[in-house]
């Protein structure tokens, strides 16, 4: 009798144990940002909107069978010397199936090609916007879904021309981002038939720009494009401009978009005369608002720059380790591709078990995200959507998007 | 994959940037370990070394100058090369200036070489840094890859400290503590303090920038970012005192621990705090790092492995 309890006691235990393996499992997915260093602030919503995306999932039944999706957030400084470190940290001791991030260009550059492409782990970037990423022999390792500056380039130069401008002049903010937007909206305008009148980079934080603007007005510009901070050195360029009457006409990309433009120089002076672009979602999109409201449901602001793009970067990583139903490194990568695009049930944020439910009946599955429609072209990039801002009649900036 | 092995990739590039850092403590220990110049900019000749590599070793790009495909020893010297020669031009400048006021000029040094780098985009493709850099070893298969550059970073600290620890106990040694303990006795004893000073910082720029060179290609890429102060020049600095400034043992185990610490602290905050308290510990390991380095001044003044004096007791008792 004892025997006989014990026996059913320890098979009982046994099968506990079994079953206890089987679903309280962890599924560990790197989250690597620039926490410290020069975009701290930044990375706070980012950080948010991917872990946002994880409560969804574990929320609405987990990943494969039940397990949960755990995300190792280490720090890449935007440094690449960090960044290496950081995926190091993931890839071989955190035992990752695959990686969000990192967050700076310099800090992903150093990390996908000394440790992830070699690991043959995939990483997602979700604010990592340089040319350079795409021109990588990656194996299919590496993906974005921050659209390259490439796009936002191209963007302006097609809207520059379906504007009118035939000739304009180019200033550039010598960073990473200005100065690689500056470089292909240069070489598209020209494509394009346009006519560079002059062009120009500057140091931002300078008190007056009055003589690199006399020289480019020499040229007989129509408008100037400036690609620059707005409080690093833009407004002081459209100050200076309008002062001594060198150009009335502006474009620019979103690192001008900003409230304080119209408050500093006045939206009368500006309306009619200033076009930017910006990285946008469709803030009118069914996906976008899911996002949104759940985001504000969290205390976050969803404008935050790359927030919507962190959201998509960890939910996207998680209908591909379903999809490939294991967590297996290696069929990431492949996965990845299939439930990012069409064909497939469209799959909006929020909606994991719906997702869940199509790929355990066999379905194909294609998500639509809070920041675009994230279909992947043969570099792992998202051609993403721009948006252009014209001073409305209320002096604010009214947007529309770019089709 | 395996939990252990995973550990055994992870120590493996501890022990590669740790190696890297050893080299960059090493090149301070000679200019401020036993010259007693306070060089505050390592970080630039760092990162000189770190570009001049990597542009003669990558292959053509339209981004930046290049296209040379050099071996990477030849990437390597040239980094040691161009980081000394600038070395040279700066000692020859500012060399006379006492100890904080050589701090303030090498702190201006390197931003300036940080800038011209970060400018002149023809050759170094601006702020957006130099990519697709040779790693040695990378055709191999893991872990003989990884393997293999680490045991070629810390051979070079073995040869470096083999050569340094030679330098310190021969008469040249003797003379640059000389000038570091009593400059006035080394001029009146008939020395070429100058000279002797520009030696030491011109060999120890030339250091750094091989521990540039390296880094560069261990991260296949090179950026403005890597010449960050925090990272480049101030922790070599916690490194080199914690270890013990003048020992080249104390040199090498300094970095090894305080990059063990910086790195792999970060392991025990991810897995244990939520990831709201996760971003905030990141500030902490700043903070760490400065702890630690009250502790060891306040237990070991002089560094985990002070200096130690050169025996002159024989020859003593023989003038006695």
């Amino acid at each position: 009798m004892m025997k006989s309890f014990l026996r059913a006691t320890v098979a009982a235990s046994l099968v506990t144990a079994g079953a206890a393996g089987a679903w309280a499992g962890e599924i560990k997915v790197g989250s690597v940002a620039g926490v410290t260093g020069p975009i701290a602030e930044l990375v706070v919503p980012i950080v948010a909107g991917r872990n946002l995306a994880v409560k969804h999932v574990n929320e609405q039944g987990g990943l494969l069978d039940g397990d949960t999706m755990k995300m190792a957030l280490v720090d890449s400084q935007c440094d690449p010397k960090a960044g290496v470190d950081a995926g190091n940290k993931v890839v071989n001791v955190e035992q990752v199936v695959a990686i969000v991030g990192a967050s700076c260009s310099g800090a992903t550059n150093g990390m996908v090609q000394s440790v992830t492409i070699p690991a043959g782990v995939v990483a997602l970037s979700d604010s990592a916007t340089a040319p350079s990423i795409s021109e990588l022999k990656d194996n299919d390792l590496v993906f974005r879904v921050a659209p390259s500056d490439a796009y936002q380039g191209a963007a302006l130069a097609k809207l520059a021309i379906d504007a009118g401008f035939k000739t304009l002049a180019v200033t550039y903010s010598n960073d990473d981002y200005n100065a690689g937007i500056a470089e292909v909206f240069a070489k598209t305008y020209q494509e394009l038939g346009g006519t560079l009148a002059g062009n120009q980079m500057h140091e931002p934080n300078k008190a007056s720009y009055r003589s690199e603007l006399a020289t480019l007005a020499r040229g007989g510009a129509e408008a100037l494009a400036i690609f620059a901070y707005y409080g690093g050195s833009g407004i002081t360029i459209i100050r200076n401009s309008l002062e001594n009457d060198l150009f009335g006409k502006f474009m620019a990309a979103d690192g001008m978009f900003d409230a304080s433009v119209l408050e500093q120089i006045g939206a009368d002076t500006l309306r009619g005369n200033i076009f930017i672009t910006q990285s946008a979602s469709d803030y009118g999109d069914s996906s976008y608002k899911a996002f949104a409201d759940a985001f504000t449901a969290a205390g976050y602001d969803p404008v935050s720059p790359y927030a919507a793009h962190g959201y998509d970067a960890a939910f996207l990583i998680a209908l591909a380790i379903e999809k490939a139903g294991a967590a297996d490194r290696g069929k990431i990568s492949a996965a990845l591709r299939a439930v990012a695009g069409p064909p497939g049930t469209v799959i909006r944020p929020g909606e994991w078990a719906k997702a869940k439910a199509v790929l355990a009946g066999g379905g194909d599955v294609n998500y639509e995200g809070a920041s675009g429609n994230v279909d992947f072209d043969s570099n792992g990039d998202v051609s993403g959507i721009y948006s252009v801002n014209t001073v409305g009649d209320d002096g604010k900036w009214s947007t529309k998007l770019i089709e | 994959m395996d939990q252990a092995y995973g550990i055994f990739l992870y120590i493996i590039s501890l022990l590669t940037m740790g190696g890297i850092y050893a080299i960059l403590a090493l090149g301070l220990n000679i200019q401020f370990g036993f010259t007693g110049l306070f060089n505050a900019g390592i970080a630039g000749f760092f990162v000189v070394g770190a570009y001049v590599s990597a542009i003669l070793t990558t292959a053509p790009s339209a981004r930046h100058l290049g296209g040379y495909e050099l071996p990477v020893v030849v990437g390597l010297v040239a980094a040691m090369v161009v980081s000394g020669a600038i070395g040279w031009i700066v000692g020859r400048v500012c060399i006379r200036l006492r100890a904080d006021y050589l701090a303030i000029a090498t702190i201006g040094i390197a931003e300036i070489l940080r800038l011209i780098l970060k400018n002149e985009t023809w050759a170094t493709n601006g702020a957006r840094g130099v990519s697709m850099v040779p790693k040695p070893f990378e055709t191999l298969p893991e872990p003989w890859n990884q393997l293999g550059l680490m045991a070629l970073v810390l051979s070079i600290v073995a040869v470096l400290y083999f050569l340094l620890e030679r330098a310190r106990t021969a008469p040249w040694g003797r003379v640059m503590s000389a000038i570091r303990e009593n400059e006035p006795a080394a001029r009146a004893a008939g020395k070429n303090v100058e000279a002797f000073r520009i030696q030491a910082f011109v060999t120890g720029c030339a250091v750094m920038g091989l521990a540039g060179g390296l880094t560069a290609h261990y991260l296949k890429f090179i950026d403005p970012n890597a010449a960050e102060p925090v990272t480049a020049t101030f922790l070599v600095f916690v490194m080199l005192i914690i270890g013990g400034s003048g020992n080249n043992k104390g040199a090498i185990l300094g970095a090894m621990l305080i990059w063990t610490v910086w790195s792999a602290t970060e392991l025990v905050t991810s897995r244990i705090l939520p990831d709201d308290w996760a971003i905030r510990s990141a500030y902490m390991r700043v903070f760490l790092i400065g702890l630690v380095l009250q502790i060891v001044l306040q237990r070991f003044p002089g560094g985990i492995l002070p200096e130690r004096r050169l025996r002159v007791a024989k020859d003593k008792k023989r003038y006695n």
